[in-house]
């Protein structure tokens, strides 16, 4: 991330200028795809270079397509694939007669794939316009042009007093600001020991502190509401059927740490997120809990939601504060860790949205009641979890840690459907190793998936079926982490690449050149992009190798 | 902390004092250490993209990257540890497979892969498209020997200040261009030569008025010499 374009942007942010991402975004809406004049106006107003605006606008999806006058977006996410083989993807195709990336002739109708839509309870999904479709019949409802928004289906909670999936009243915010103070709600997250619920599981009390000690008065925060991982839906819900528990959480942050303004970056595959959350923001508002002198505090804090426009890897910390000031979604490499310079080069809490969720409980009720929400294991607090189209009741489920996987996937959520039987599962979104069925009772906690190759991620449970080819499998991950890698660290730039072609190609795979590749990435990207999809490659080659056609 | 300020570290067996802020890389280079670079040039900040730096640092689960990663008091550096080496190595042979051709001897990675012994690739398949941009004056770009490394576009913002130069596209597709896409000439390129001269693979060369000479040769059938030229002549 150039300091100096940062800069640039940085200066035209106090004057309210919109991001170059935001013009480009809008100009794509109105007119279907990008001209030079779109980009030179971009730059104009968001005092960016021109040549970095071209660099943006040839980075996220949603940039790229020619719109045509019906718009199709056909989720091709993992979930999707686990229910159909991508079955749904080459019926809408030869449907709607054009192929993926493509607009017909007469720019009737255009369609591109999007990972991922964030109705993995309902596989297939597609987006027709502004209508998410999802489930049986979806592909006939393309063809006659008759999609219907599909349901999604409530939450449900295992615990006694659920914190995450009951609708949040403020409490915490209120006690930090008339009885708490900032130090002793630090203090108190600190000692909840909450690990961050976005994938990496680091310490957001640790996070709080480092901003807090950060030299410059001006701070941020920041909730990554990227939710890109395949097959999670869990902040989706979050953010657009509990807005307030986020907004909350962000206003404890900032009260904590020094920060009078806080961003949520939204992903363009949820539309209902950002809308959800502006109509909260007005309402807090309103109600007090948000703008200045909160509460008669003296506490100021203020929200706004950007919206990205279609990129995996900006769930990354580094890439998401990239995309939040309209650049290119790129890694950087660390130090400089966002809590010493971050959004518009200043100490930057980023933290993930189920992460913030937890913390208006922890502020109301202190640390010790949060560790007893999971009584059985180390880690604190409870956890949302969601399951895919493959199980008898997939949704949202709050959870405490320490149940087995197996509780989870036959008792929470009912086992598979049509009689079907769990091969394999793939917990936590594309960068988490796949364990097999022989492995179901391995606790759902993060040292016990991580023994296994597996990880918490997000919390997404998939499910793969018997009748899953694991070659197709492997081919379909790294197909996905090939197209969102954002081309920065070379090992995941290429390599990648390289490895997505030799699985999707008929030969035999290699093992020990493929090996010696999974080593390269994982010790030498960047990010836990490059880094983290060799967890489901080794998974695979330990417990399917005779379906990989290896030589 | 040892001494003053300055931290104490031991690179290849070498004990040497740093000034706090100093990164591995720059106290291998004091110590006179080899680490292989591509993204890497000592007048602008470093990058973290190649990912060939590696190296062993003692007490760390895994290589980490000399040029971001700062010196810490008491640090044991192995500059030539076989893990890292390895890693250098395979990320090497990856980035010569995306180029049409084998790097030019004299380019910076030309060096680096003799040196690593990186002599052929072990992965066929697709190499950068080519395109070129020979109506400049001064600059000529080949964007299919572009490995993305940002040097010149960072040359162009840290060094120049001209903001001329973008990466472009995403993963494998990635490369680096001018202004909106319609070459140096049509940029706010200033013809300064920062990124023809920080560039590791002659993507982007500076046209000398010899090179105009080559170029006639070169059309009357004459061997131009050096491969750098010669593949500027065959536009």
């Amino acid at each position: 991330m150039s300091q100096n374009v940062v800069e640039l942007i940085r200066r035209h942010h106090g004057v309210q200028a919109p991001s170059a991402l935001e013009v480009l975004k809008e100009a794509v809406e109105d007119h279907g795809e990008l001209t030079d004049d779109d980009r030179r106006r971009a730059a104009e107003v968001s005092g960016m270079p021109e040549a970095a605006v071209y660099g943006v606008s040839t980075f996220y999806d949603d940039l790229l397509v020619h719109r045509g006058e019906r718009h199709v977006r056909v989720c091709s996410g993992t979930a999707c694939f686990a229910a159909t083989g991508d079955e749904h993807v080459r019926a809408i195709e030869s449907e709607l007669g054009v192929k993926l990336g493509e607009r017909s002739p007469d720019g009737t109708v255009s369609l591109v794939e999007t990972v991922c839509l964030g109705f993995c309870h309902s596989s297939p999904a597609v987006r027709d316009g502004e209508t998410i479709d999802a489930g049986p019949g979806m592909v006939a409802r393309v063809r006659d042009a008759g999609c219907v928004a599909a349901a999604e289906p409530p939450w449900r909670s295992l615990l006694a007093s659920p914190v995450l999936t009951v609708a949040g009243e403020w409490a915490g915010l209120r006690r930090a600001l008339t009885e708490l103070g900032p130090d002793a709600l630090l203090e108190q997250v600190e000692a909840a020991k909450v690990r961050g619920r976005g994938g990496a599981g680091f310490p957001a009390g640790t996070k709080w502190r480092f901003t807090k000690q950060a030299a410059n008065p001006e701070k941020f925060i920041v909730a990554n509401g990227d939710e890109g991982d395949p097959g999670s839906y869990i902040d989706k819900y979050l953010m657009e059927q509990n807005p307030n528990l986020l907004l909350e959480g962000l206003a404890l942050a900032g009260f904590a740490v020094g920060a009078r303004h806080g961003f949520v970056l939204t992903r363009s595959e949820y539309p209902l997120s950002k809308p959800a959350l502006d109509e909260a923001i007005a309402r807090a508002r309103e109600d007090g809990w948000l703008g200045a002198d909160i509460l008669g505090s003296g506490f100021d804090f203020e929200v706004t939601i950007i919206e990205g426009a279609g990129s995996y890897v900006v769930g990354e910390e580094t890439a998401l504060l990239a995309c939040l000031q309209g650049l290119r979604g790129t890694v950087s490499a660390r130090p400089p860790f966002p809590a010493e310079r971050g959004a518009f080069n200043r100490p930057t809490v980023v933290n993930n949205v189920e992460t913030l969720c937890n913390m208006g409980f922890i502020a109301a009720h202190g640390a010790d009641a949060y560790a007893a929400l999971s009584p059985d294991t180390e880690t604190n607090g409870s956890k949302l979890v969601c399951f895919n189209e493959r199980f008898v009741s997939p949704t949202v489920y709050e959870v405490p840690f320490g149940m087995s996987v197996r509780e989870l996937c036959e008792d929470v959520a009912g086992g598979l459907r049509d009689g079907r039987s769990i091969k394999a599962l793939q917990i936590g979104g594309p960068l988490g190793g796949i364990l097999p069925a022989s492995k179901l009772d391995t606790a759902f906690d993060f040292d016990a998936l991580a023994a296994e190759g597996c990880m918490v991620g997000h919390g997404s449970i998939l499910a793969f079926d018997d009748q899953t080819d694991m070659r197709e499998v492997a081919t379909h991950l790294l197909r996905f982490g090939a197209h969102e890698s954002c081309g920065k660290c070379f090992p995941c730039r290429i390599g990648l690449r390289r490895a997505h072609d030799e699985f999707a190609s008929d030969q035999r795979v290699q093992r020990e050149r493929f090996e010696q590749l999974l080593e390269a990435l994982e010790l030498g990207s960047l990010c836990a992009h490059g880094g983290g999809i060799p967890a489901p490659m080794r998974s695979l080659l330990a417990h399917f190798p005779d379906e990989l056609d290896l030589t | 902390m040892s001494t003053s300020d300055q931290l104490t570290v031991t690179v290849d067996g070498v004990e040497l004092q740093v000034a706090p802020g100093t990164t591995v890389l720059q106290a291998a280079k004091r110590a006179e250490a080899w680490i292989p670079t591509l993204c890497f040039d000592d007048r602008q900040a470093p990058f973290g993209a190649c990912r060939v730096c590696m190296v062993a640092v003692q007490g760390a689960p895994k290589p980490l990257p000399a040029c971001t990663t700062p010196c810490r008091d008491q640090m044991v550096i192995d500059t030539d540890d076989a893990t890292s080496r390895r890693v250098a190595t395979a990320v090497v042979e990856l980035v010569v497979s995306e180029l049409p051709q084998a790097p030019d001897p004299h380019t910076e990675l030309g060096q680096i892969a003799e040196r690593l012994e990186v002599t052929d690739t072990r992965w066929p398949g697709d190499t950068h498209h080519e395109g070129h941009d020979f109506r400049h004056p001064y600059l000529a770009f080949q964007h299919e020997l572009c490995i993305s490394c940002g040097r010149c576009v960072r040359a162009c913002d840290e060094v120049q200040g001209a903001f001329a130069l973008t990466a472009t596209g995403r993963g494998f597709e990635s490369n680096v261009t001018a202004g909106l896409n319609a070459g140096f000439e049509d940029s706010t390129c200033v013809s300064c030569g920062a990124c023809a001269d920080t560039c590791p693979t002659d993507a982007i060369t500076e046209i000398t008025l010899l090179d105009g000479v080559v170029r006639e040769r070169s059309r009357n059938g004459n061997d131009p010499g050096r491969r750098k030229r010669r593949r500027i002549a065959s536009e």
